[in-house]
């Protein structure tokens, strides 16, 4: 208990305070620009960090993750350029809800739903950190797999009408995914021998791309009227501009399974925050009474994502505490920052020196109030900055997009790529085709592709064959949970048929 | 207070080099120092730290610029075409230099088109198996190979990279088959080998693993013993074809002046030397050895030619 209590008290000396707020500060700020990251500010402060001290460093760094995967959803809603790929499921409702003037509302949702995300899962990291972390390293490519498919599934009801352009959308999005290295024999696959191609086309320049450039192609055709105009507009009805206490409350079942599904994710080195996103706002319209208005403008379609991909950065960090193992780049760093200060982090650390992870949970839960308070707080400074003229909008976007997909990793290959991806984007938009289904084949089918041929290469190395993953009780669980959610969604539509209701 | 003395040295660097700025002109304008690696991995974290303290040590600045993609060699290509008068230079690492090469184009000839700075970090890459495994010795593993063909499951941290044509050629020698099963990163390899998807993996994550009681090391895959288990042989003490060193390093377009070399030859031991390096590279686990531009020339010239030679035997892609 001593120790507990002293451990906390690492983290709540008023510069650890202060080295949240600016964490907090800076992790919105370069969030919201599309292109620099949060990773990327932490990169830069590393060689300063020696002359830090730790308890000053590390809550600093959890501020700038934290803050800035709320920045990025700002900008993902008021003007449709996600600041990071964990915010583009964020636009498909958030957007939608800033042109109808409800631009305050989306982002205190996301706001809120980022807190609770980070919460349930900093909750889920202190309490059951070794048990999720034990059962998310039984996970493997087959597990993967299935859960991929599930993905798949649930996004597939996404796809708008006509089906065909959403189909052709989707394979548009697999094509672009395919170029860059195979992945089982790392042989080149669409590159034309471009080395600027072989790592593959980056998921930066086609969100930038495909979303926002397209976007302000779009606009540029309108009046010149509408080009003066204001860029964003806020109605004046005061409920329009906040979150109720009935709208929070009905977001709540899908704010705690979004977490749930988060928590789950980030537990398992592999997937990531987007994918995420993605799967928790496919479940959210999935289980909604009302999906046909996903899409549109659902309150709840701007919750799910955002406490999903927030749930991942905390959860990130159970693989980390139980095996020392990263889940993504941001714990790698916080794990660089741990071991430049000489703070073991592990399955050891416990018993050799619980002090430092006490302190870790307490900057955690204080990083997350901070982040609430100053995001109410940056909202304001948001609504002013994106009230300029919609002209002037318009070119700083342009500007934006091609010093962020430039600033990425140094590549001018990276800016013309986004303007090609905002032309095809735009001329997608002009007949039609869905921008989702597209980013779905992009993030996902990659993904599918790798863990399923894993799973194949893995194949005849088990006396069973192919048949080795019924061996595997993560993969048997799996396929037991979503037996029964098919299973449980067909009774609700048989037994709700005969009562004379109409089913979703 | 350790701020403000670092100010005064910076200061009284800066006129000391402009004092003698007439007789040894190097540097005297911003060095760029571009990392082909991407922000917050442990060569960037390596490249910011030893731009930091040259620059203080040099008294100018040095920027690092991420120039990332094509595994590595877009930023060394870059570098290698830059102007050959050490204010472009570049971060390397082993697989770019003498093991990538053999098996793609790569924008520059290594032995060419490059010249060697000098050599800052050496690390380890332990071959490991679980813990609980039933593997005690490098001799049990090939003994189950032989057994098992193409039942054995493995990885390291990169496709194509040095440990893995070492360990590929290792089961050459012996005449076994093995699957390698690729994954993105050490930290995926570690948790796969953790979950059981695979059961041996060459990772310098293994270090770090072993001591935290879940992994056991049976062989080193680099030149030196491993100080983790200085009992495990490397792998040519084990009579297997070769066992390359990962090294970090710096390197400029081929022709540097002499001049650039002589500072870099001064500056890089004071660096690895520095309290700061150090602490660094001891929570990494990195060895750190320093070798100057002609020794680490030497270094790079006989690593290139003995993986050229043991790709064509092992028929690697």
């Amino acid at each position: 208990m001593d120790t507990i209590i002293e451990g906390i008290g690492l983290a709540l000396t008023w510069q650890s305070l202060l080295a949240v707020v600016l964490g907090v500060v800076a992790g919105q700020i370069l969030g919201a620009i599309p292109g620099l990251t949060a990773s990327m500010a932490v990169a830069l402060l590393i060689p300063y960090s020696f002359y830090f001290d730790p308890w000053v460093g590390i809550p600093m760094l959890l501020g700038m993750f934290k803050g800035s995967l709320f920045g990025s959803s700002v900008t993902a809603i008021l003007i449709r350029t996600p600041g990071t790929p964990a915010a583009s499921a964020t636009v498909l409702d958030g957007y939608p809800l800033a042109r109808a003037g409800k631009g305050a509302k989306a982002i205190k949702m996301a706001l809120y739903a980022s807190v609770f995300g980070d919460t349930f899962s900093d909750v889920c990291l202190i309490f059951f950190a070794s048990i999720l972390a034990l059962v998310a390293l039984k996970f493997g490519p087959a597990e993967y797999t299935l859960l991929i498919l599930l993905a798949l599934g649930s996004l597939g009801m996404l796809s708008s009408r006509p089906v065909w352009k959403g189909l052709v959308a989707t394979l548009i999005g697999v094509m672009i995914g395919i170029i860059g290295l195979d992945p089982i024999t790392a042989s080149e696959r669409l590159t034309f021998g471009n080395p600027e191609l072989e790592e593959g086309i980056g998921l930066i320049p086609m969100l930038i791309g495909f979303l926002a450039v397209s976007e302000v192609f779009r606009q540029m055709g309108g009046s010149n009227r509408e080009l003066s105009s204001k860029a964003t507009r806020y109605s004046g009805k005061r409920e329009d501009n906040r979150v109720s206490w009935p709208e929070f409350r009905g977001c709540i079942p899908v704010l705690f399974r979004s977490s749930a599904i988060g928590t789950a994710i980030g537990a398992m080195p592999g997937l990531g925050s987007t994918v995420a996103a993605f799967i928790a706002y496919g479940e959210a319209r999935r289980t909604s009474r009302k999906p046909e208005e996903f899409g549109k403008g659902a309150l709840e379609g701007v919750a799910a994502p955002e406490a999903a991909n927030n749930a991942v950065s905390g959860a990130n960090l159970i693989p980390l505490l139980a095996f020392g193992i990263p889940g993504d780049i941001a714990a790698a760093l916080i794990l660089g920052a741990l071991m430049v200060q000489g703070v073991n982090v592990g399955p050891l650390a416990f018993s050799q020196n619980p002090l430092p992870i006490y302190a870790i949970y307490a900057a955690l839960i204080l990083a997350n109030l901070i982040n609430l308070a100053i995001g109410l707080g940056m909202l304001h400074v948001a609504r002013f900055a994106f009230s300029v003229p919609r002209r002037l909008l318009l070119a700083s976007v342009l500007a934006i997009a091609a010093a962020g997909s430039f600033a990425l990793r140094g590549s001018l290959f990276d800016v013309q790529l986004v303007f090609v991806f905002g032309v095809a984007g735009y001329l997608m938009m002009r007949h039609g085709f869905p921008p989702v289904p597209l980013l779905i084949g992009f993030i996902l089918m990659p993904l599918l592709e790798e863990n399923l041929r894993t799973v194949l290469l893995l194949a005849p190395t088990y006396d069973e064959h192919i048949l080795f993953i019924f061996r595997r009780p993560a993969f048997l669980a799996l396929l037991a949970i979503m037996g029964s959610a098919i299973g449980f969604v067909l009774w609700r539509r048989r037994r709700s048929r005969p009562a004379g209701r109409t089913g979703a | 207070m350790r701020r403000i003395a670092s100010v005064l040295g910076g200061f009284a660097l800066v006129v000391s080099m402009l004092g003698i700025a007439a007789a040894d002109g190097y540097p005297s304008k911003t060095i760029t120092l571009i990392c082909p690696y991407s922000a917050g991995g442990g060569g960037d974290t390596a490249t910011r730290i030893v731009a930091k303290l040259a620059g203080d040590l040099m008294g100018v600045q040095i920027n690092v610029e991420n120039k990332t993609g094509g595994g590595a060699t877009i930023g060394i290509g870059a570098t290698a075409k830059a102007k050959a008068d050490g204010y472009t230079l570049s971060f390397i690492s082993t697989s770019p230099i003498t093991i990538r090469p053999h098996m793609m184009d790569a924008p520059y000839h290594p032995l060419e088109d490059l010249s060697y700075v000098g050599q800052i970090v050496s690390s380890n890459q332990p071959l490991i198996v679980r813990a609980d495994s039933e593997w005690k010795t490098l001799a049990d593993v090939i003994a189950y190979a032989k057994a098992n063909p193409g039942k054995l499951r493995w990885s390291t941290s990169v496709q194509r990279g040095g440990p893995h044509v070492a360990v590929e050629a290792m089961f050459g020698k012996e005449g076994v088959t093995a699957t390698y099963v690729p994954f993105r990163g050490g930290s995926k390899v570690l948790a796969a080998l953790l979950g059981g998807t695979i059961d041996l993996a060459m990772i310098s994550e293994g270090n770090k693993a072993t001591l935290d009681g879940q992994t056991r090391i049976l062989a080193e895959g680099t030149p030196g013993r491993n100080p983790v288990n200085p009992d495990a042989p490397t792998l040519t003490e084990a009579g297997y074809p070769i066992a390359p060193a990962i090294f970090f390093g710096f390197a400029g377009p081929a022709n540097l002046p002499g001049e650039v070399l002589a500072k870099w030859d001064e500056v890089l031991p004071k660096v690895v030397a520095s309290p700061e390096f150090q602490k660094l590279a001891e929570q990494r686990k990195w060895s750190l050895k320093h070798a100057g531009s002609a020794e680490f020339t030497k270094i790079v010239t006989m690593d290139y030619e003995a993986a050229k030679k043991t790709i064509a035997e092992i028929g690697m892609k």
